[in-house]
């Protein structure tokens, strides 16, 4: 189970300069590191798809809203329904990718990790 | 046919047998856990039907349809940037949420930098977002009142607030949450008959599309509902293309940065994460509620279409085209019912509007809940609060939400549902947006950066959309996500850089929100 307080009321911390702060252990850099290049990488290529249609629809209009099937555009299709499966798959992919690291986290290192404690 | 055997009577009073049935079954909250967060208990199954529930709201279920039908190409952008919110949420944030593992919002901050400031800030925030998301909610459960039982105004706020102080004050969290996952298969329900009918009927999209698109001309059959007397001229033109509600590439683009990043800021969603019982599950439960997000906004779209396709053609029954007119864009979708599928599929239409604004204010108010009875009340009044004065606390807080968001329900009869809800993404996305992304993967984020993001984004956000007048025109956007979500996330970072005084165990809480978790060996 993921962690869980023990106690509503917390207590006073130090704080110190950043410049002082212990790097990070080695396995929460890792995992960190992954995590953030997977979901970084496919944000910048959903925002790239997202941010695709509006600059297209201003700058190629004339291209984007010519018909592609019936009544349809290439902007109404992209925009009301390649975006909606999109939203999708990239959560897809990240979940999917986020598992299978977990699962091999798990095989090289079975221990759970300590919970921080606060209060 | 007696009134209440009506099938829009009958089909909302069953929902609302159900929902009190529900409550009744899940009334017993012993211990806070069980009340702000269901005891940590939901799987992915319950708990993303329950985030689909709390996300599509009815914004979703009768705006985005309306804005389609009302602004074409610009109503189905307004569904494409609402689509975008949950994956990007899914991606930073659920999983790491999950294993923080709290009760509230504003948890995550107090925890992160031990400091009572910091849980202040995020609970004016929360109450500032969740009253900004509750007023178009109770306005559209109060126009479904009025338009097809014949109630005021007035009334429908007052029953919509009775109703949720009663089914969250009740069930709390556990009530809460399993009312609001049936409550979301009653909306996909009623829009798989819907889109059902539509192609049944042979209003194919691409045709209608075109039909649509190409109608030049006055609309049959409107004459009678109007105030001058006259049919209503439409020009198929205006419909084509984007630039009719977004007058500039700009707009669009503060537009998308505003709903876009919004959801990941939205107190009652950001909530949802803590209820499950480990991050993996969060994260499934985020991938099934963004699966069914998707769905329901490419029937919204859809719909709309169909709607407008519909009012075209003035071959629809008088009362329809009377309910097109006179209801506005925001009743869009019990009126398309009616044409589509007559009474019983307008009654299933009825009842799912219902349960979309039980649903979504249902959310607001267990956010806002924890906000005034966990963060506010028990930190800063009463210290040494046992856990049955808790969960009473919560209780009673419900009640004094229920008076504060009928008043403002009672200030917005004439806003759209679908316009405000994108104001209250807008605030979400300059003030926790920034929070949550740094806070979760930036050690470097300090107190006083935190609390000047919050601050900095909600007083910015704010003035753009209240004193928009005031401001050069070149700074007028209908939705200011391009000026004050990077005001959020530079006020952050640069007062963070200033101070430089980071928590000492902030490596400990890094190691909990991204440690490898047990469940997964």
């Amino acid at each position: 189970m993921a962690g869980e307080y023990r106690e509503y009321n917390y207590v006073a911390a130090d704080t110190i300069d950043v410049s002082e702060l212990e790097p990070l252990d080695p396995e929460t850099k890792q995992i960190m590191k992954s995590e953030f290049s997977t979901g970084i990488k496919l944000t910048l290529f959903y925002y790239v798809f997202i941010l695709s249609i509006p600059i297209l629809n201003w700058y190629a209009g004339e291209f984007m809203f010519s018909r592609m099937w019936g009544g349809m555009t290439y902007s109404w299709f992209f925009t009301s329904i390649v975006a909606m499966a999109m939203a999708f798959v990239i959560a897809l992919i990240h979940t999917t990718l986020y598992e299978k690291r977990l699962k091999n986290q798990a095989e090289q290192s079975p221990a759970p990790a300590d919970g921080r404690r606060i209060g | 046919m007696s009134t209440f055997l009506e099938p829009k009577f009958l089909l909302t009073l069953i929902l609302m047998g159900t929902i009190v049935y529900i409550t009744y079954l899940t009334k017993r909250s012993a211990t806070a856990s069980d009340y702000f967060v269901g005891g940590r208990s939901f799987g992915w199954f319950t708990n993303g039907s329950a985030i689909g529930g709390d996300y599509l709201s009815a914004a979703t279920f009768l705006g985005i349809a309306g804005l389609t039908y009302q602004l074409g190409y610009d109503g189905a952008y307004y569904a494409f940037c609402f689509s975008i919110g949950l994956t990007l949420l899914a991606i930073f944030v659920a999983g790491p949420l999950r294993r923080f593992g709290a009760y509230t919002v504003a948890d995550f901050l107090a925890y992160r930098f031990h400091s009572r400031r910091a849980r202040l800030a995020a609970v004016a925030v929360v109450l500032a977002i969740s009253g900004f998301y509750a007023a178009p909610q109770l306005l559209g459960a109060a126009q479904i009142l009025s338009m097809f039982f014949g109630t005021s105004y007035e009334f429908g706020i007052i029953f919509t607030c009775s109703v949720m102080i009663f089914y969250v004050g009740i069930g709390g969290m556990k009530g809460t949450t399993l009312n609001q996952a049936l409550e979301l298969w009653i909306r996909l329900g009623a829009f798989l008959l819907m889109v059902g009918a539509a192609i049944w009927g042979g209003l194919h999209y691409q045709d209608i599309l075109a039909s649509i698109n190409e109608f030049k001309g006055t609309i049959t059959g409107t004459a009678g509902f109007t105030s001058d007397g006259k049919d209503i001229p439409f020009d198929g033109s205006v419909w084509t293309g984007t630039g009719n509600y977004f007058p500039s590439f700009w707009q669009t683009i503060s537009m998308t940065i505003g709903l876009s990043l919004g959801t990941i800021g939205l107190p009652h969603i950001l909530l949802r994460f803590y209820t499950n019982p480990s991050a993996k599950a969060a994260r499934r439960s985020a991938l099934m509620a963004i699966g069914i997000a998707s769905a329901f906004f490419l029937f919204a779209v859809y719909l709309g279409v169909v709607g407008r396709s519909i009012f075209l053609t003035g071959e629809a029954d008088p009362a329809v085209m009377k309910d097109l007119i006179a209801g506005g864009n925001n009743m869009v979708v019990p009126s398309t019912a009616q044409a589509l599928g007559g009474e019983w599929l307008l009654g299933l239409v009825i009842a799912g509007a219902f349960a979309a604004v039980f649903s979504n204010l249902s959310g607001l108010f267990i956010a806002s809940s924890g906000a005034l009875a966990h963060d506010l009340y028990a930190t800063f009044f009463r210290k040494n609060i046992t856990e049955k004065e808790r969960v009473i606390a919560g209780k009673l807080s419900i009640i004094v939400l229920g008076v504060l968001y009928g008043v403002l329900g009672l200030m917005v009869k004439e806003a759209s549902i679908g316009h405000l809800v994108a104001l209250a993404f807008t605030v979400a996305a300059s003030t926790f947006t920034p929070i949550f992304i740094l806070g979760i993967w930036w050690r470097g984020m300090t107190e006083k950066g935190a609390i000047a993001g919050l601050v900095l984004g909600l007083v910015s956000s704010m003035y753009m959309i209240f004193f928009k007048t005031t401001l050069p025109e070149f700074l007028q956007f209908n939705v200011p996500g391009i000026i004050t979500v990077p005001i959020g996330f530079l006020s952050v970072y640069i007062v963070s850089k200033l101070d430089r005084k980071v928590p000492s165990d902030v490596n400990e809480f890094m190691k909990q929100v991204h440690s490898k978790e047990s469940e997964a060996a």
